[in-house]
């Protein structure tokens, strides 16, 4: 589909050696990590690997002359179809332009390009006393790129918020080729639309996220790891939610339910006690040991209170970075566990929290389907798996309609269809429901602004 | 095994290879979609794919980070076997070396012709370093049994094992070919605790096993099970043979004639460094080197082992650890030959990392990582030397 001339003119702007067209080159760029079907396989017709802005901003301008399809990609660790190029076209990934070209001590904030991985953009600036705190799931290999432009979360959200708390300013490639940079250092910033926040979870439908600046704030000296192991799911919700009432914000807030620990368990050869139904795991930070202590003592009252039983503080760093390992391979690890697993990612209002998750073990009983749920508790994120078997009869349906009756229990507590994983593919259809049609129709008003050939990751969002 | 991948992306940052190709095709993720697609008839069985899956270090650094723990290694060799089937046999050059290395005769005799090699000075004109220069343990003595080292002379192994315990060691081709003087050390070394038995046995298999060669793998496999029948233990001074035959069992699962005999024997296989560990070896001598350890990934994602080696070598003389020591050295079987581009840049970083702890000497317990350490060992200009385990303690 893309002429050969055409080919000829972007190797000539980002080497040979990173334009590739070969059949498997191309089935490799034509998944993420979302349940999209990998087949048939929605392959780029050719894989672009630019270095600079520059190069970018000449291969868009090609695409945008000739009216290709063009998909960013950083590292295709997203779960929801955002990087898939659904009409073929170019799949433009990012993942080598990987520096970090300064770190703004005194001004606390730090520039990366958007290839940079998300945990050494963290350790860059850990190591100068700085943190730069959301935390996917994903951060050992997702990119600050994608997670910039699905405005990625994380567990550490119930303290810190979420990537665009952090954003202050992009550079960003628009679809002609043209290089737009938005925001700065300075704090206070209301000239003209804020931009910044515009293409910050712009899901790759606007512009090509090229690098950005982030603000910092100091790394809290201490850390701790608590775990409290309940009967059921809704008195590790209600202890959480007591939690926070009683004034203590955790770092992070994380619940999971039987399903999970059983695959903990597994994970660990470990034998689960059966009285055991749900448990939580919550990061602590402060200044000191003193403030830790405090934490703990309300936090431990506030589980005993709410029916725990069993509560401890991790003992070792090791320990708690093998508790925190566990909690973000569990998405891969629950998804192991039948031949087919929608997850969903809704998210509520955290006080509707221990209501939605009722909800939807009824939903789960209601149409006779395995749902594991676990999720980021403090924040009122959850991310429900349905674990089905697309070889029985009529499973399909089934699924498609506990689907339905998740996305509708999250939006009649007054929450939405995605905490922080965007909308991409997989929640397209949805998303009139959240939105309403004037919400639709700003988007596409935004959309035709910016992209009036709709050549930017055409097929997504609605 | 496959379908298990989500596709997170959780091996992307482990994968060697995708460290220095980073392209989807040659990371743990896309082999292992590109599998999946293969399986489900979304892709066709062409060149293109059979390169796609030689270009894996079988080193299992995904499968050990992976949340689902898809075993993208075992998943690998299963799509070559199922390319060698469909293709009618394996690739000419695989059969060759297969062929040499199932004729104990024709291994004894390269061994030979690589001792006449190192001493003529020729082996440098060998490529891919397939005629490694050996540091053997008569060098490593001459250099570091100095003063220091016999001022701390370790004293005599106070090994005792029972009359009872039948030990056996088994010879790896690659140590007998390439590292002989090392593998006569190994001996030398269970010959102080135990009166060891030694037998003429037959390649473990792997280097068939992992290019399309499965029945002459199983062939081998019965004729060794047969053969350690009589023994309790079967010590192994390679990493790769002692993983590969722990494993035997786990292919005859089906085969209810070899099913429990082949499992008999996997449960008798030790490590070298395992064996010593439990049997409290003393080293023979304690010198004023300074070592560092690589772990082959047999050894330490193919049976787990960490501290033995450590322990002996802290033992043996001084010891420092490396930056990623557990990360493959890029030999990986004749993977070295067929990428040594690709190999050649995982080793440079192995290099910069051994280099960065000062060390005199990088030891490990595999042949194929030897060859690979040799030459890093080389392109060093003598910063350091590489070694076998059983030449240094």
């Amino acid at each position: 589909m893309i002429p050969e001339e055409i080919k000829q003119e972007i190797r000539a702007i980002v080497g040979p050696e990173n334009v590739l067209d070969s059949e498997l080159n191309r089935f490799g760029y034509s998944y993420d990590a979302s349940f999209v079907p990998l087949l048939p396989a929605s392959k780029p017709n050719l894989v672009v690997r630019p270095l600079t802005t520059e190069e970018v901003s000449r291969v868009m301008a090609i695409a945008c002359e000739h009216e290709i399809p063009v998909t960013p990609r950083g590292a295709a660790s997203g779960r929801t179809g955002g990087s898939i190029p659904l009409q073929g076209g170019i799949s433009l990934a990012l993942d080598r332009m990987t520096r970090i070209i300064e770190l703004d001590e005194r001004n606390m904030m730090v520039t990366a390009e958007a290839g940079v991985r998300t945990i050494d953009l963290y350790n860059h600036c850990a190591e100068r006393g700085l943190f730069y705190p959301p935390d996917p799931a994903s951060w050992k290999f997702s990119t600050i790129g994608g997670n910039v432009a699905e405005n990625a979360g994380g567990m550490r959200a119930v303290k810190y918020g979420v990537t665009k708390n952090y954003v202050m300013g992009l550079e960003v490639v628009l679809a002609d080729g043209a290089i737009l940079r938005t925001g700065g250092k300075a704090i206070k910033n209301v000239t003209g639309y804020d931009l910044t926040s515009l293409f910050t979870g712009s899901e790759g439908t606007l512009g090509v996220i090229t690098r950005a600046l982030f603000r910092l704030i100091p790394m809290p000296k201490r850390r701790g790891t608590l775990q409290a192991m309940f009967r059921t799911l809704d008195d590790g919700c209600r202890t959480i939610h007591t939690v926070l009432q009683s004034g203590v914000v955790p770092a992070a807030a994380e619940i999971m339910d039987r399903t999970c620990l059983e695959v903990v368990a597994r994970h660990r050869k470990t034998e689960l006690d059966p009285e055991v139904g749900a448990c939580i795991i919550i990061e602590i930070d402060g200044d000191d040991d003193a403030a830790l202590e405090t934490q703990t003592k309300r936090i431990e009252a506030a589980a005993k209170a709410c029916g725990a039983v069993a509560f401890r503080a991790a003992r070792s760093q090791q320990e708690a970075e093998e508790l925190w390992a566990l909690r973000r391979g569990l998405s891969s690890a629950v998804a192991a566990l039948a031949p087919n697993r929608v997850g969903e990612d809704i998210s509520v209002p955290r006080d509707a929290f221990p209501e939605v998750v009722r909800r939807i073990g009824e939903i789960s009983e209601k149409h006779g389907l395995p749902i594991a749920v676990y999720g980021h508790a403090g924040d009122g994120n959850i991310h429900p798996s349905i674990l089905y078997d697309l070889g029985k009869p009529g499973e399909a349906e089934r699924v498609h309609r506990a689907v339905d009756d998740i996305f509708a229990a999250a939006l009649a507590v007054g929450g939405t269809l995605s905490g922080e994983h965007g909308i991409g593919i997989t929640k397209r259809p949805y998303i009139a429901n959240a939105l309403g049609d004037v919400g639709v129709r700003t988007l596409k008003a935004v959309k035709a602004a910016l992209d009036p050939k709709g050549i930017l990751n055409p097929g997504k969002i609605w | 095994m496959v379908s298990r991948c989500d596709r997170c992306g959780a091996c992307l940052p482990v994968c060697p290879l995708f460290g220095v190709k980073g392209v989807e095709a040659t990371g743990a993720r896309g082999k292992n979609t590109i599998a999946r697609a293969l399986a489900d008839g979304g892709i066709e069985p062409t060149r293109e794919l059979l390169d796609v899956v030689n270009f894996c270090l079988l080193c299992r650094a995904c499968v050990d980070t992976c949340p689902a723990r898809v075993p993208t290694d075992e998943a690998m060799v299963d799509v070559r076997q199922h390319l060698t089937d469909l293709a009618g046999g394996a690739d000419g050059k695989y059969r060759i070396i297969g062929g040499v290395l199932k004729r104990p005769g024709v291994v004894k005799a390269a061994a030979a012709a690589l001792s006449i090699l190192r001493r003529s000075g020729l082996n440098g004109l060998f490529p891919h370093g397939m005629a490694p220069e050996e540091y053997t343990r008569t060098h490593f003595l001459a250099a570091f049994a100095g003063p220091a080292a016999l001022g701390q002379k370790a004293p005599p192994s106070a090994v005792t094992v029972t009359d009872k315990t039948k030990v056996a060691c088994f010879r790896g081709c690659g140590m007998e070919m390439m590292f002989p003087e090392a593998a006569a050390q190994t001996r030398d070394i269970l010959k102080t605790t135990t009166s060891l038995l030694v037998k003429q046995n037959v390649c473990c298999g792997l280097p068939h096993l992992a290019h399309g060669l499965r029945e002459e793998f199983l062939a081998l496999a019965r004729e060794n099970v047969r053969l350690f029948e009589d023994v309790e233990v079967v010590v192994s001074d390679c990493a790769s043979c002692g993983a590969t035959l722990k494993h035997l069992s786990s292919f005859f699962a089906d085969d209810p004639a070899w099913r429990d005999r082949s499992a008999a024997f996997s449960g008798k296989v030790m490590d070298l460094t395992e064996y010593l560990a439990k049997v409290g070896y003393l080293t023979r001598q304690r010198v004023d080197a300074l070592f560092t350890y690589h772990d082959p990934c047999h050894l330490v994602r193919g049976q787990g082992i960490t501290q033995p080696p450590r322990e002996l070598l802290k033992a043996a003389g001084r010891f420092v650890e490396m930056k990623e020591a557990d990360v493959c050295c890029g030999g990986a079987g004749s993977f070295h030959i067929d990428y040594p581009d690709a190999a050649a840049q995982i080793l440079e970083k192995k290099r910069r990392n051994i280099e960065k702890t000062g060390a005199a000497v990088v030891v490990t317990g595999c042949p194929g990582c030897l060859i690979q350490l040799a030459k890093a060992a080389k392109a060093s200009g003598g910063k350091f030397k590489a070694m076998h385990i059983s030449q240094v303690i």
